[in-house]
């Protein structure tokens, strides 16, 4: 197996971080506050390489890419809803055959090969696209933006959504306490597809993300990145709280952050100095806030103890490396 | 050109599916995306047999789907580089909102489609319900009748795709089964003039040219929307004048001569069909036939480049006949068929005024015989003679049971 | 690049509605140079501002700022301009008043505050409050 060409910068600190020569660009429509480009910007920025990104339909997409405007200053592109991967896996394809025959920059290092998709596009529409491209190894970043909603449309469930959170197609009522179904694991799933390195990471954790992010684009073969994406205007808490929300998700380890090598090792990147409890992450989002209805108590006390089990569980693959 | 090159005899025997096969490899496509289907799947397998064994210099991609399959067409068609693949009916139905997005991001790609009835009921034989499906689509298309066309015209799509003048997709035509597993004999170029035929890609705005950032696949509202879809279907409607060309260079090069519409027997007609596919060869045999035995004279005209439709071509073909019938290939869905539809909508607006009657035959792969065409021909005949279609407009030929006909303006 | 893009007929797009971010061809690697030195073209969204989607502004106070670079990796806008190392101020084309930035700041007092649209950079400054004592709210 071939090595990658390794042009990793070296980002010690968040002040040589700032450094950065931005490749993503204000004035696309995203939301104030949208955790979805603050993610883009730290993927972006983990890199000095030439970048070739694709977007599948979504708010990313819909935002950064209106005709006449594009917020990108790097090669994009975006074909469906179902398909950003498999685009960028033509794309990376392409870029193989014709560094062979002889048509490429010899000179310059390969370019990165990203995909993003929201969760819509890829726990459910453009999964069978994505197990596709990872079953096929290409040198390929995957980067899910999870948000738990189809945000672009209005905030219809996906099979990301949690539990109990209330989506306009499956909204809590006086009959139902909202989502019935349990979040897909995807992570596993990805990793289970034998790829050599899928992590979780959050924005708010800057340093722990771009360290996977550089991991990531270090590595041959194809790479799953699930994103959380606290989305203000879905999970209906103010513009100025993403970053806060994001750290309660972290710290009560509803999102705990992790990577798995080779489909096997597991290890355990964040562990917070406090644990909060479930309960004050679901109370700082209004989709969760008919849970705190005496009826639906249960299911917060139900939210604690599944990640406490998912924390055990978690902990003991770390130890046995398995 | 591959640096293994394949020695090929000046006549071959290959059925349709290979005579595509041996076109991509000659033409040197950087990266097929595909996904296997009945009765396209040779054109897959022969070209992976040859990537096995070290003549293609390229990619092949076997997809999980055939919709990722054309997605990783247009990735890699936008990246800059020579993309093709091949499928049929479901698979191109499954396809069909990335043809859009081909056509709509103007990425050259070629695609061979091995013409199959859809389901319900699921059917693998040779029909034109997919060609159909193709028709709004936006891409370039051609048909090919015969193995030998089916290789011709496969090398001629790239040069037409590529065009600066066009730069859109191509589906390249021919009928399931009944060109694609028929093997004939096919003069093909030898793997240096196709080469040199088919020549070099040129890029443009293409994501692996990091000197000038593009972004490709925006979306536009209704300030915009309206001027890129007239820009696309002015690139297309222009790409007639390139096929044109690229049939005339074809001619120079090897005697061959292909025309965006055929025609045989329509100097001294009287009555014509019009169809698409194989069907048009065995008319060929028909009107030689009925001529000579029963002093009928009938001709037969094929849109063969279908998209762009060519209306002036097909109007000017068919103003001296005293009665057409346009056969369709495809379950109608509730209306005429489309060459009825086509052929009428051509015509309206001349001078000429024939009967025009819809058949719709040969669905599912049922055979369209010779003897068949010859009761069409006599029909045709007599409808001429008695200046009026005698029943219905539409018909349903060559299905066991009571007539099913549609549609009577007589009287209006 | 004479026309601008409003006044261009079908016949003068580019076809497929590709969009190219910058003028000419880009002689260097992106990530050598910072965006005020590339030659951004009409198309690109850099171009355009969406300051009017705010109702209330981050003011920037040099004086308390430690220069910890929060504000900059946390606003999605890409409005907080830093060099070298050291935070330069708000864009305030490009900057839709979320209010990241100031919940993200540390310092105490904070270096960035949301003020009132209308309120002038130096009224603001002039408003500055004090160090919060511990346990005041």
């Amino acid at each position: 197996m071939s090595t990658l060409q390794n042009t990793q910068k070296e980002i010690k600190n968040l002040k040589s971080f700032s450094t950065a020569a931005e490749r993503f660009e204000g004035s696309h429509l995203l939301c104030p506050g949208c955790a979805h480009s603050i993610i883009v910007r730290e993927v972006l920025n983990a890199t000095n390489d030439n970048l070739v990104v694709a977007a599948s339909t979504g708010c990313l997409e819909v935002c950064t890419a209106i005709y006449p405007h594009t917020s990108w200053d790097c090669s994009w592109i975006h074909i469906g809803f179902e398909n950003s991967s498999t685009a960028i896996a033509g794309a990376e394809t392409m870029h193989k055959v014709l560094k062979r025959k002889g048509r490429m920059n010899s000179d310059e290092p390969d370019p990165k090969f990203v995909a993003f998709g929201g969760d819509g596009s890829t726990y459910d529409i453009g999964f069978q696209w994505i197990s596709g491209c990872f079953e096929r190894g290409h040198n390929m970043m995957y980067v899910c933006l999870d948000n738990e909603v189809y945000a672009n449309t209005g905030g219809q469930r996906s099979s990301s959504t949690p539990i109990g959170s209330s989506t306009t197609t499956a909204p809590a009522g006086s009959h139902s306490y909202g989502e019935k179904r349990q979040k897909k694991d995807i992570v596993s799933i990805m990793a289970a597809h034998g790829s050599p390195y899928v992590a979780q990471v959050a924005p708010n954790k800057w340093k722990d993300m771009v360290k996977k992010i550089q991991r990531g684009f270090a590595t041959e073969g194809p790479v799953f990145i699930n994103a959380m994406s606290a989305c203000t205007t879905e999970w209906k808490f103010a513009p100025n709280q993403t970053i806060e929300v994001s750290d309660l998700a972290v710290d009560s380890l509803v999102f705990p952050l992790y990577e798995i090598i080779d489909g096997k090792e597991l290890n355990i990147t964040y562990r917070p100095k406090n644990v909060v409890p479930v309960r004050d992450y679901l109370g700082a989002q209004p989709r969760f806030k008919h849970l705190f209805k005496p009826e639906n108590e249960y299911l917060i006390d139900e939210w604690q103890k599944r990640i406490d089990a998912r924390w055990e569980f978690l902990q003991k693959r770390e130890e046995i490396k398995l | 050109m591959n640096s293994r090159k394949m020695e090929l005899n000046k006549v071959e025997v290959w059925d349709g599916n290979m005579a595509n096969s041996q076109a991509f490899r000659q033409a040197d496509v950087d990266v097929v995306a595909a996904y296997p289907i009945t009765p396209s799947t040779a054109t897959v397998e022969n070209y992976a047999m040859f990537h096995a064994n070290g003549y293609i210099d390229g990619e092949v991609i076997m997809t999980e789907s055939e919709h990722a399959a054309m997605s990783g067409c247009i990735g890699a068609g936008a990246a800059g580089g020579r993309v093709a693949t091949a499928t049929s009916s479901q698979g191109l139905a499954l396809m069909i909102e990335t043809l859009y997005q081909a056509s709509g991001m103007r990425i050259p790609v070629v695609l061979c489609l091995v013409n199959r009835a859809l389901a319900a009921p699921l059917n693998v034989n040779g029909d034109h319900s997919d060609l159909y499906l193709t028709r709004d689509a936006g891409w370039v298309s051609i048909d090919a009748f015969s193995p030998q066309q089916a290789y011709d015209m496969t090398l001629m799509s790239f040069r037409i795709s590529e065009h600066l003048d066009v730069r859109l997709p191509v589906i390249s035509n021919q009928d399931g089964f009944m060109t694609s597993h028929t093997a004939q004999n096919v003069h093909p170029l030898d793997d240096d003039t196709a080469s040199k035929f088919v020549g070099e890609y040129k890029q443009v705005n293409a994501l692996l040219n990091f000197e000038k950032p593009v972004t490709h696949g925006v979306q536009t509202e209704q300030d915009w929307h309206f001027e890129h879809k007239a820009k696309q279907h002015a690139a297309l409607m222009g790409a007639k004048k390139v096929v044109k060309e690229i049939f005339a260079e074809f001619k120079e090069l090897t005697g061959r001569e292909y025309k965006v519409v055929e025609s045989y027997g329509m100097e001294d007609a009287e009555v014509a069909i019009v169809c698409l596919g194989s069907t048009y060869e065995t008319a060929i045999v028909a009107i030689d036939e009925i001529k000579k035995e029963e002093g009928i004279n009938v001709g037969v005209v094929a849109p063969r480049l279908f998209r762009p439709f060519p209306l002036e071509e097909v109007a000017a073909e068919l103003q001296t006949v005293k009665a057409i019938a346009c056969m369709d290939r495809s379950a109608p869905g509730g209306t005429v068929g489309t060459l009825y539809n086509e052929i009428s909508g051509a015509l309206i607006n001349t001078p000429a005024r024939p009967l025009v009657t819809n058949l719709i035959y040969g669905l599912g792969g049922r055979d369209m015989t010779v003897a068949g065409l010859k009761d069409i021909f006599r029909q045709l005949d007599k409808d001429a003679k008695a200046g009026k279609i005698s029943g219905n407009i539409q018909k349903l030929v060559g299905v066991r049971g009571p007539e099913l006909s549609f549609y009577n303006v007589q009287g209006l | 690049m004479s026309k601008p893009i409003s006044e261009m007929g079908w016949d003068e797009l580019v076809p497929g509605a590709a969009l190219h971010t910058f003028d000419g061809t880009v002689e260097t690697n992106l990530s050598n140079i910072q965006p005020e030195e590339r030659k951004y073209s009409e198309t690109s969204s850099k171009s355009m501002s969406v300051g009017d989607w705010r109702v209330i502004k981050p003011v920037w106070n040099s004086e308390t700022c430690i220069d910890c670079q929060n504000c900059w990796v946390f606003c999605p806008d890409t409005s907080i301009i830093a060099r070298n190392k050291e935070m330069r101020g708000v864009d305030y084309e490009h900057c839709k008043g979320c209010g990241l930035c100031v919940s993200v700041c540390p310092t105490n007092p904070k270096s960035l505050l949301m003020f009132n649209e209308y309120v002038t950079v130096e009224d603001a400054l002039s408003q500055w409050p004090e160090k919060k004592k511990k346990g005041e709210l």
